[in-house]
């Protein structure tokens, strides 16, 4: 009986371990690159690294919603191009309306209110595909995912908006205040901080995080139990498209430029920071906490590798190997949750 | 059971025999188009109409962008239809564009390929076929297909900024460089030609070297994380504009106005930060020059005159704060 015992506590000492994972990995890394590169562990690099971070952490926070969801939204990347391209457009050309004749310009807190309204729409067009045409998410979001590629590169003919500083005589300077530093810290990372302590609320301590877990856990019942699903699931959509409004234009002030390929590939990012944070692909689990801390993850490896010269080829090989590892590591937890439950269960009768 | 077996016995052979028909009529057509290319002077017929097929990489970048609309507007002077389309990079979809070009009886085909050995399938259906191909900004392996390859002189346009670059950097100091992606031959030929010239002057030492793959919002990035780990670096060479223009960006961003960046292509983006004193230089590839020769060089092979060359280099031109006001949407005019 107390040999039993022992390795139950032993059990739930690797239990701890392996809920913390992912942020032992985290220190671990950033002791290993503070060895390996003198001035990693300093000030400027750590907000340099937040900084892009922010990027593809706050894309991460929509798609930790809708993964939760037991969903897909790999129309994030295309979404922060096309975001960034409106966003430019509006301050360099304005909109025109050629019924009236007119264009008008726009200062620059309503671009931002205009462009995560976009932003919302588009999540919310994915979120009625998926529920109401009832089309698998995974397939809806690739076809958004293209749309919105094709309406990037159509706002320009395939050109960059260059210098997006706006006119004084038009109002619409400022813009650049989204991609500069506010006491030393960037402006993206204070959205990063915001969409997330927001996350966690909504997820956490509102009914709406019940109901994204629940719909993610056992749809069925969920909905039996009265919870509106299909609203819940367009809602989690408008988040990941909220979302990546912000990114959209957090690259375009950084960058000073919209370009029509920004952000290609970037919800592969999301999706890895997401997986790395504990999220379950098949739904009804994650934390965004966890998120988060898989994003910093991501962002280690990158930054570190690129400061210590590591090549390309390398980098891609290693960020794979980090991603499957975690998943692998995810299954072994959940084996030995599901087994300890037995026990307990065994040892209470 | 055996009915379905025998069912399946006959499908299988109609099949077969299907396929052997389908072959049997392509080697007459090819036979067809051989004996008539043999008849023009081993000039190819073309598909019949008046009508120029303009396949390109994605146009969502300017360059490409620049080629379609060059062929157009050259292709209408000269009393032919121009169709635009995009590949992405694909060759696939290049295959079935080019399929298609046959289909709709092309007079000729010029295109910005997507991948020297990937394309030369699709090349040799159009030469099948009849239709002569002008291959613009990038070669395919294989010579005796394509009427024409016209392609900027990449190392000669490298070399010649680095030149410029060399100078400005007063022939010393370190540097970091930001590579396109690595598996494009034109990524390799601009860093060897680059280097061909640096690597002259052993006061000029090379600290950092990653890929940013052709993109602007990475070599943003990644110049920011050089710029952590070696901030005693003052130049930067990039493979092309966009990542030039993202490593700008990040330099102006870190407060660093002194560091001397280069790129390649020629781009509207770049003249800008050359003017504003923000860039060195980047060395223009003349694609405007290029598709405009390739079309004219077209219609002359339709009436019977076909190139000198099949490989023809245009030169690049060095785009320094002396010359930048010559430069316009990849128009250099002297």
């Amino acid at each position: 009986m107390k040999t039993n015992n022992k390795s139950t506590n032993s059990n739930q000492w690797l239990m701890t371990l392996l809920k913390g994972r992912t942020f032992i990995v985290l220190i671990l890394l950033v002791i290993f690159f503070s060895i390996a590169k003198k001035n990693f562990l300093s000030a400027t690099t750590l907000t340099m690294v937040a900084k892009h971070v922010a990027l593809y952490g706050i894309l991460a926070l929509g798609m930790t919603f809708v993964i939760i969801t037991g969903g897909i939204d790999l129309s994030v990347g295309s979404v922060v191009g096309l975001i960034g391209m409106l966003a430019g457009g509006l301050i360099q050309e304005g909109l025109t309306l050629k019924f009236a004749g007119v264009t008008l310009y726009f200062s620059v807190p309503v671009i931002v209110i205009l462009m995560l309204v976009a932003g919302c729409v588009i999540g919310a067009i994915n979120g009625l595909i998926v529920t109401k045409l009832n089309v698998a998410p995974f397939i809806a979001t690739l076809g958004t995912m293209y749309i919105c590629r094709g309406f990037a590169s159509l706002r320009s003919g395939g050109a960059t908006f260059s210098d997006i500083t706006g006119y004084e005589g038009l109002g619409n300077t400022g813009f650049k205040v989204l991609g500069s530093n506010i006491a030393n810290i960037p402006a993206g990372v204070y959205v990063f901080a915001v969409l997330a302590v927001l996350a966690v609320i909504l997820l956490k301590k509102m009914p709406f995080g019940w109901y994204v877990l629940a719909v993610g856990g056992n749809e069925k019942s969920a909905r039996l139990s009265g919870i509106k699903a299909d609203k819940i699931k367009i809602l989690v959509y408008m988040i990941s498209g909220f979302c990546a409004a912000w990114v959209g234009m957090i690259n375009t002030a950084q960058l000073s430029a919209a370009h029509p390929a920004s952000g290609d590939g970037w919800e592969m990012n999301a999706i890895a920071a997401t997986v790395l944070g504990g999220t379950s692909m098949a739904g009804g689990s994650g934390t965004i906490l966890g998120t988060v801390v898989g994003a910093f993850v991501i962002g280690v490896i990158n930054d570190g590798m690129t400061m210590c010269g590591v090549s390309e080829f390398w980098q891609k090989v290693i960020r794979g190997l980090v991603i499957i590892l975690a998943v692998v590591i995810d299954q072994t937890q959940r084996n030995m949750q599901a087994k300890m439950a037995l026990q307990a269960r065994n040892e209470n009768k | 059971m055996k009915s379905k077996k025998v069912l399946a016995g006959l499908m299988t052979a109609a099949m077969v025999s299907s396929m052997f028909a389908g072959a049997v009529f392509a080697d007459e057509t090819e036979a067809a188009t051989e004996a008539a290319a043999e008849a023009a002077g081993e000039l190819l017929p073309g598909g019949g109409s008046k009508i120029i097929y303009c396949i390109t990489p994605s146009t969502s970048n300017v360059y490409f962008k620049t080629v379609q609309d060059l062929a157009t507007s050259t292709g209408e002077e000269l009393g032919y239809e121009v169709k635009c389309f995009s590949h992405d990079d694909d060759a696939a979809a290049q295959l079935e564009l080019f399929e298609a070009a046959i289909a709709d009886g092309a007079a000729a085909i010029v295109c910005d390929n997507a991948g020297a050995d990937a394309s030369v399938e699709a090349v040799q259906k159009a030469y099948d076929a009849g239709i002569p191909t002008f291959l613009v900004d990038r070669e395919i392996n294989q010579s005796g297909l394509a009427a024409a390859q016209l392609v900027a002189d990449n190392a000669q346009g490298a070399a010649a900024i680095a030149e410029a670059w060399v100078e400005a950097m007063n022939y010393e100091g370190k540097y970091a460089e930001l590579l396109g992606l690595e598996t494009d031959t034109n990524c390799q030929v601009r860093s060897e030609n680059f280097h061909s010239v640096i690597d002259e002057y052993p006061d000029l030492e090379m600290v950092a070297q990653q890929s940013a793959n052709w993109d602007q919002t990475e070599a943003y990035s990644k110049t920011e994380a050089i710029l952590q780990s070696n901030p005693e670096i003052t130049g930067i060479i990039c493979g092309n504009d966009t990542m030039a223009c993202g490593a700008v960006q990040a330099c102006l961003d870190a407060g660093r106005d002194d560091i001397k960046i280069i790129g390649v292509d020629g781009s509207d983006d770049a003249a800008a930060y050359i003017k504003s004193g923000n860039m060195v230089g980047t060395a223009l590839q003349q694609i405007a020059l290029i598709t405009q020769t390739a079309v004219e060089e077209a219609d002359a092979y339709l009436n019977g005159t076909a190139p000198a060359e099949e490989k023809q280099l245009i030169p690049c031109v060095a785009v320094t704060a002396e010359n930048v006001d010559k430069l316009a949407g990849f128009v250099y005019t002297e």
